[in-house]
C-alpha cells in the first residue's frame, strides 16, 4: 500500500520506495516541476518546499517522513491564480532571470514574510542563506520582498 | 535527472523502546535515521544506504530540551534550529547557541539533529561537536540492556564501531556560571562548512583571570578535540585575546591539518590564530 501524502490540499498516494526523495516524488509521479533537484545535497534551494509550514529541501526528505503532514509546493502558494503579494512583488520588481532558484526562492520568502512580518534586510537575507541564485539577482530579489514588509 | 536510490525501509518510532526494539530486530541491516541530512546525501558520495532505517525524529523523550538549575540535558534529535531556540538567553551556553544556529542554512538547521551531527563518524567539520567539547558534554547511549553514560571524549573514540542497536539518546551538559564563545570561518559568509572552528568556555576567579579553560577545535583534523596546551596557558592570566592569539600562533604545530578539495591542510591552521582572537574577544564581550 502507498503512503498517504497531502500536496497543495488534495491527497495523493505515489508508488514510490519509502526512501525515495520527496522532490523525485512530486516531480516524477506528481507532474509538480516547480521543485528542481539541483544539488541534492543541501546547499541550493531550488528543491524547498513548505512542509506543515516549515522550508523543507525536498531532496534530503524521504518519502516517508512527510506522511500525514501538510506538503506545499510552490504551485500551491496562490489561490485561484491570484499571485501571493511575495510573487507579485517579485514580478514588479523584474526580479526573475533564468528562474531556476524561484520556486525555492518564493518558499522561502513567503515562509519569513508570514513568520517576521516587519522582517528587515539582515532577516531577508538571512532566511535565504540556503537558496543560490545562480543568475546572482539577490539584490532585486531582497528589495522585492522588502516592498512586501513596507505594504 | 534522478539519482538512484536503493530499495529501502524505513520504520517511523514513536517511543524510545519502539526504536530500541526495531533496532535489535533489524540487527545489522539496521541503522538510525536522525534529520537525514546526512544519510541523504549517501548516492553523492557512493555509499549504499542501509537496507533498514529506524527513524528517530518523531520520539518525544528524544525530541526535548530539559533546563534545570544545574544542568541541561538535550535529546539526541533535537535539531540545531529547536536546541538554538532553547538555549537562546543563556550566556554560558552562548557556543552551543552559535554552533547549533549559525551552522548550515536554515532548512538544514530545522532538519539536522544534534546527534546526528555528533554519530556521523566521516562528518569533521561539525560545529556542536567541538562546542559540547568545550562544556564537558556526557552522552547517554540506549540498547536494550539499558542506557550507559559516558564523557563525550569517550562517545567519539567508539562511535565508529558502535554495535547494531545502539543510539544515542542524550547529551548531558554541567551548568558552571563560565562565559564561552564560538568561531567559525566558512568559505562564504554562510551556508557552507567550516574550515575550522575554535569552542571556547571559561570561567574565571574574583580577580577577573582564568580559573578554568577549556578549548576545543573543529573541522582542522578528523575529529574534533580539545586543546590542551592552549588551555593550561590561560590558567592565572587575564583573558587578553591578542595573547591567546600570540599563543595559539606559538602552539599551531600540536594539531595536523586535514587536506580537502575546499582548502588545503595549511590553510586550516593558519586561521586558527584568528579564530582564537575572535572567540576570546566574543568571552570577554559577553562576560
Ligand atoms: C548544505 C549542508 C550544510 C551543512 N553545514 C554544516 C555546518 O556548517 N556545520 C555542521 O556542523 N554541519 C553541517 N552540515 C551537516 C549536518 O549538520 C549533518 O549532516 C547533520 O548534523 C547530520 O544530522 P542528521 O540528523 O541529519 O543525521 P542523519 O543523516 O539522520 O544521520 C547521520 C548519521 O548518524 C547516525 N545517527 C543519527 N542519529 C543518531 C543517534 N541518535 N544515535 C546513533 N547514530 C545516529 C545515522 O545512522 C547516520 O549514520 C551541513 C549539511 C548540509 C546538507
Ligand atoms: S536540490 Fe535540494 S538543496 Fe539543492
Ligand atoms: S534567476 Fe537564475 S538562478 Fe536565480
Amino acid at each position: 500500500m502507498g503512503l498517504s501524502l497531502s500536496i497543495n490540499g488534495d491527497r495523493a498516494t505515489p508508488s514510490a520506495d519509502p526512501i525515495t526523495p520527496l522532490v523525485d516524488v512530486l516531480r516524477e509521479e506528481l507532474h509538480l516541476t516547480g521543485v528542481k533537484p539541483v544539488c541534492r545535497e543541501g546547499f541550493c534551494g531550488a528543491c524547498m518546499v513548505l512542509v506543515d509550514g516549515t522550508p523543507t529541501l525536498s531532496c534530503l526528505t524521504p518519502l516517508a517522513l512527510v506522511e500525514n503532514c501538510e506538503i506545499r509546493t510552490a504551485e500551491g502558494l496562490s489561490t485561484n491564480g491570484v499571485l501571493t503579494p511575495v510573487q507579485a512583488a517579485l514580478e514588479t520588481a523584474d526580479a526573475v532571470q533564468c528562474g531556476m532558484c524561484f520556486p525555492g526562492m518564493v518558499v522561502s520568502l513567503t515562509h519569513v514574510l508570514a513568520t517576521t512580518p516587519s522582517a528587515t534586510r539582515d532577516d531577508i537575507r538571512a532566511a535565504l542563506t540556503g537558496n543560490i541564485c545562480r543568475c546572482t539577482g539577490y539584490e532585486r530579489i531582497v528589495e522585492a520582498a522588502l516592498t512586501v514588509v513596507r505594504k | 535527472m534522478q539519482t538512484a536510490m536503493a530499495k529501502g525501509s524505513i520504520f517511523v518510532a514513536r517511543s524510545l523502546p519502539d526504536a530500541l526494539a526495531a533496532l535489535d530486530d533489524r540487527g545489522p541491516t539496521g541503522a538510525v535515521f536522525a534529520g537525514g541530512t546526512w544519510i541523504m546525501r549517501a548516492p553523492i558520495r557512493h555509499e549504499p544506504l542501509a537496507a533498514n532505517y529506524v527513524a528517530i525524529g518523531k520520539i518525544p523523550e528524544l525530541t526535548a530540551v530539559t533546563i534545570t538549575s544545574e544542568t541541561i540535558e538535550i535529546g539526541a534529535a533535537v535539531t540545531h534550529a529547536a536546541l538554538a531556540a532553547a538555549l537562546d538567553g543563556l550566556p554560558e551556553f552562548a557556543v552551543l547557541t552559535m554552533a547549533a544556529g549559525r551552522a548550515a542554512n536554515p532548512a538544514i538547521r530545522s532538519a539536522a539533529t544534534i546527534g546526528g551531527n555528533m554519530a556521523t563518524t566521516q562528518f569533521a567539520a561539525a560545529d556542536c561537536v567541538p562546542a559540547l567539547l568545550c562544556l564537558d558534554a556526557e552522552v547517554e547511549l540506549g540498547s536494550p540492556e539499558g542506557c550507559e553514560r559516558m564523557p563525550l571524549v569517550r562517545f567519539l573514540a567508539i562511535r565508529s564501531t558502535l554495535a547494531p542497536g545502539r543510539l544515542l539518546t542524550r547529551i548531558i551538559v554541567q551548568r558552571k556560571g563560565r562565559n564561552s564563545a564560538h568561531a567559525r570561518l566558512p568559505l562564504r559568509k554562510a551556508g557552507d562548512y567550516p574550515v575550522a572552528i575554535v569552542s571556547l568556555a571559561i570561567s574565571c576567579d574574583a580577580a577577573g583571570r582564568v580559573a578554568t579553560a577549556r578549548v576545543a577545535i573543529g573541522s582542522v583534523e578528523p575529529i574534533a578535540r580539545r586543546w590542551e596546551r592552549l588551555e593550561a596557558a590561560l590558567i592565572g592570566h587575564p583573558i587578553e585575546p591578542e595573547r591567546l592569539a600570540q599563543l595559539a600562533r606559538e602552539f599551531a604545530d600540536d594539531f595536523t591539518g586535514r587536506d580537502s578539495v575546499e582548502v588545503p591542510a595549511w590553510y586550516r591552521l593558519s586561521v586558527l590564530p584568528s579564530l582564537v582572537r575572535r572567540a576570546a574577544t566574543a568571552v570577554l564581550a559577553g562576560a
